[in-house]
């Protein structure tokens, strides 16, 4: 019998031994700081690497060991480090293998944080990006330098939703001998396991639809374990001893986790973003439902798409599901149960409308978030987007009249009935 | 480390501490498409308790070059002749599966500087199915998730573990990917062809010890027990909930085992 567990059933039980002192089904919180240690022999060798176990929840805590292992099962990785947030997950990946005259090329089309991440606050430590439009293979392919040591995107480009061909770009990264590391937030991997395709690492927000419930923020780095790190010498951290750790050398003690366990080993002992217990657990109860909700999103947002589409209110209609998506043959190949759930749409009247539109709404949120339960909404050009100059937005395929809908699992007609508050108040100005 | 055995490279992890003969040394053999990372858990903890520590990746495995060797007694005389390369006395050889094979080759045919030897989670022989050594060669994909599948028990599957946000199960899966299909194709098929182990276990006159899961589906317990039979009064562990995947299911349990024997019958120096 060569029987490996499902999806579903890794949703639920993934990373979980039942409580062996009182039979807790359900994950307990361990609520605590620090975890006492048996003898001295123990505590030195869970401090040196020697064996599994915890010593402070900075690096690692029972609760969110679960999560990790929940999340790495889901993604087919080899190890998963979560962090307080994806922000913070997205910062420790990077640091873990760039340094001071490092390069990143990156896809134009992410989240606003992501791109001033990478344009304003890494070059203060000497670390670069050039950035290419997602669906422009050979801009990836000429944009890579000599010091370029990761290949950086979205799966699902935010909040234009253009999609990376990731084989396109894995056989890049490959021939260059460089990590690609993708953003799987969108996605889930409910929707898209990355590391089938042949990408590197992946980076969640888990606050959004991993979550699912809006209630914790949180982040998540998973080591896909199938980079060949010791194949060049571009990756000293991963492959040199490692001074704070008696010399150790990641990539010749761990292999397919080196990286991860750089990650643990340094950005969370050194920069601290680590994930709470309760958020953890808040987490895998999200995580338990996670193909139920993703296949209700993908049916809300199938509805959606058909009635703005023939709305006479709305100008356009953006999502990879749309025959007319620049995206929608990818969409096809990458995402084929659905090509998540963000939904942007222009409001006839430009940006008054458009204001109108989400001020007169009465069930959807307008709120900086995607991914949760309930349906939201907001205008990219002045928040989510705000700190982005004109042409850091046109790059992004943002426009001044663009709403981003995310998609919630609430009824749809009481969805499409609420928009049709916003439409009413936008009337007027669609004829001036 | 990398050093040359017979003009080919040969990679081994030393734990983490600069390899040196003059000290008691532990040598840990990998199974079938595996390697040295398989005894991540063991090779760190000895190497910093005064052992010298030495887990090579077999020939054409990850980082050792190839071709991979076609017998049990092809890799027992090469381990024998890693232990003349480096020079290593005092030996305590710790193997798991496939290694248990190459560890009775090599302590039988060679056994002047060994001291202890932990055979763990394997019988005198390893006969393997027709459609794993037909998968192993053809479709490697099937035969790895053949033998990740069958390996691991219950708690692996659930990608549960010692290592917090470690899933030993994927990890395995990429080692033998990269394994696959030459290395591990070899390593089954010498495997399958061994037939020597009975007369190989009854030349071991140094210490025995032998660890078995309770749940495994690879080396039932009939071959253990036909193993045990055929060793000079070996001490027996039988670890209930772990399946084949001992080493890593159940580490802090093996990793006691191994101390207490290894401390007693070949002490630190």
């Amino acid at each position: 019998m060569s029987h490996f567990y499902h999806f579903d059933t890794l949703s639920l039980h993934a990373g979980q031994t039942v409580d062996p002192e009182f039979g807790a089904r359900a994950t307990p919180i361990y609520q605590t700081t620090s975890y006492v240690f048996p003898d001295t022999d123990t505590a030195s060798s869970i401090f040196n690497l020697e064996r599994g176990g915890h010593a402070y929840s900075r690096i690692t805590n029972p609760t969110v060991g679960v999560l990790e292992q929940r999340i790495a099962a889901l993604e087919g990785g080899s190890a998963t480090v979560c962090t307080a947030s994806g922000m913070a997950a997205t910062y420790c990946a990077i640091t873990a293998i760039l340094g001071q005259g490092d390069h990143i090329v990156a896809s134009s089309q992410m989240y606003g944080g992501n791109i001033s991440l990478m344009k304003n606050t890494l070059p203060r430590f000497g670390i670069t990006a050039t950035f290419v439009d997602p669906l422009d293979i050979d801009g990836f392919r000429s944009a890579l330098q000599d010091n370029t040591r990761l290949i950086y995107g979205e799966l699902i480009g935010n909040p234009g939703l253009d999609i990376l061909d990731l084989e396109a770009i894995v056989k890049i990264s490959a021939d260059n001998h460089v990590p690609f590391m993708v953003d799987a937030t969108f996605n889930t991997p409910y929707l898209c396991r990355c590391f089938d395709f042949g990408v590197n690492i992946t980076i969640h927000s888990v606050t959004k639809w991993m979550g699912g419930h809006g209630l914790a923020i949180g982040g998540a780095i998973v080591d896909g374990g199938n980079f060949d790190w010791g194949a060049t010498d571009k990756y000293p951290t991963i492959t040199e001893p490692y001074a704070p750790f008696q010399g150790i050398n990641f990539w010749e003690e761990f292999g397919p986790s080196a990286f991860a366990t750089r990650i643990r080993a340094e950005a969370m002992r050194d920069f601290g973003a680590s994930m709470s217990p309760m958020n953890a657990f808040l987490l895998l109860q999200g995580i338990e439902t996670l193909s139920l909700r993703m296949d209700k999103y993908a049916s809300n947002t199938r509805q959606l798409l058909d009635h703005l589409s023939n709305h006479k209110q709305v100008s356009w209609v953006s999502h990879p599901g749309l025959t007319s998506h620049s995206s929608y043959e990818l969409a096809k190949k990458y995402l084929p149960k659905g090509a998540g759930s963000i939904v942007s749409f222009g409001v006839k009247g430009g940006r008054d409308a458009g204001k109108a539109f989400i001020e007169n709404l009465q069930l959807a949120s307008h709120l900086a978030n995607v991914g949760d339960a309930k349906t939201l909404i907001i205008h990219p050009a002045t928040t989510t987007h705000g700190r982005i100059d004109a042409e850091g937005l046109v790059a992004a395929g943002i426009t001044e009249d663009m709403i981003r809908l995310s998609v919630g699992l609430e009824d749809v007609a009481d969805i499409k009935a609420d928009f049709e508050y916003g439409f009413r108040a936008a009337e007027k100005f669609a004829s001036s | 480390m990398y050093f040359e055995v017979n003009g080919k490279r040969v990679f081994a992890t030393t734990g983490g501490k600069p390899f040196d003969s003059s000290l008691s040394c532990v040598i840990f053999l990998h199974g079938s498409g595996l390697d040295h990372t398989f005894w991540g858990l063991y090779t760190r903890f000895f190497a910093f308790r005064k052992y010298s520590v030495l887990a090579p990746d077999l020939p054409g495995h990850s980082h050792s070059e190839g071709p991979p060797l076609k017998s049990i007694e092809e890799i027992g005389d090469w381990l024998n002749e890693v232990v003349e390369t480096l020079d290593i006395n005092n030996i305590s050889v710790v193997a798991h599966s496939q290694g248990v094979l190459n560890a009775l080759e090599f302590v039988s045919r060679h056994p002047q500087r060994v001291r202890s030897v932990s055979l763990i989670a394997s019988g005198l022989a390893t006969p393997v199915n027709p459609a794993l050594l037909e998968a192993a060669a053809n479709s490697p994909e099937d035969a790895i998730a053949m033998m990740v599948g069958w390996g691991f028990g219950p708690a692996g599957h659930l990608h549960q573990g010692p290592i917090p946000g470690s899933s030993m199960v994927a990890a395995g899966l990429k080692v033998m990917r990269g394994n696959a299909p030459q290395a591990l194709a070899a390593d089954l098929q010498a495997c399958n062809a061994y037939r020597n182990g009975k007369q190989a276990a009854a030349k071991i006159g140094v210490p025995v010890q032998v660890m078995l899961g309770g749940q495994d589906r690879m080396a039932p317990r009939q071959a253990t027990t036909e193993l045990v039979k055929h060793l000079d009064s070996p001490e027996v562990h039988i670890i209930p909930e772990s399946g084949h995947m001992v080493p890593q299911e159940v580490p802090d349990k093996c990793r006691d085992l191994l101390k207490v024997f290894i401390y007693t019958n070949n002490p630190a120096t």
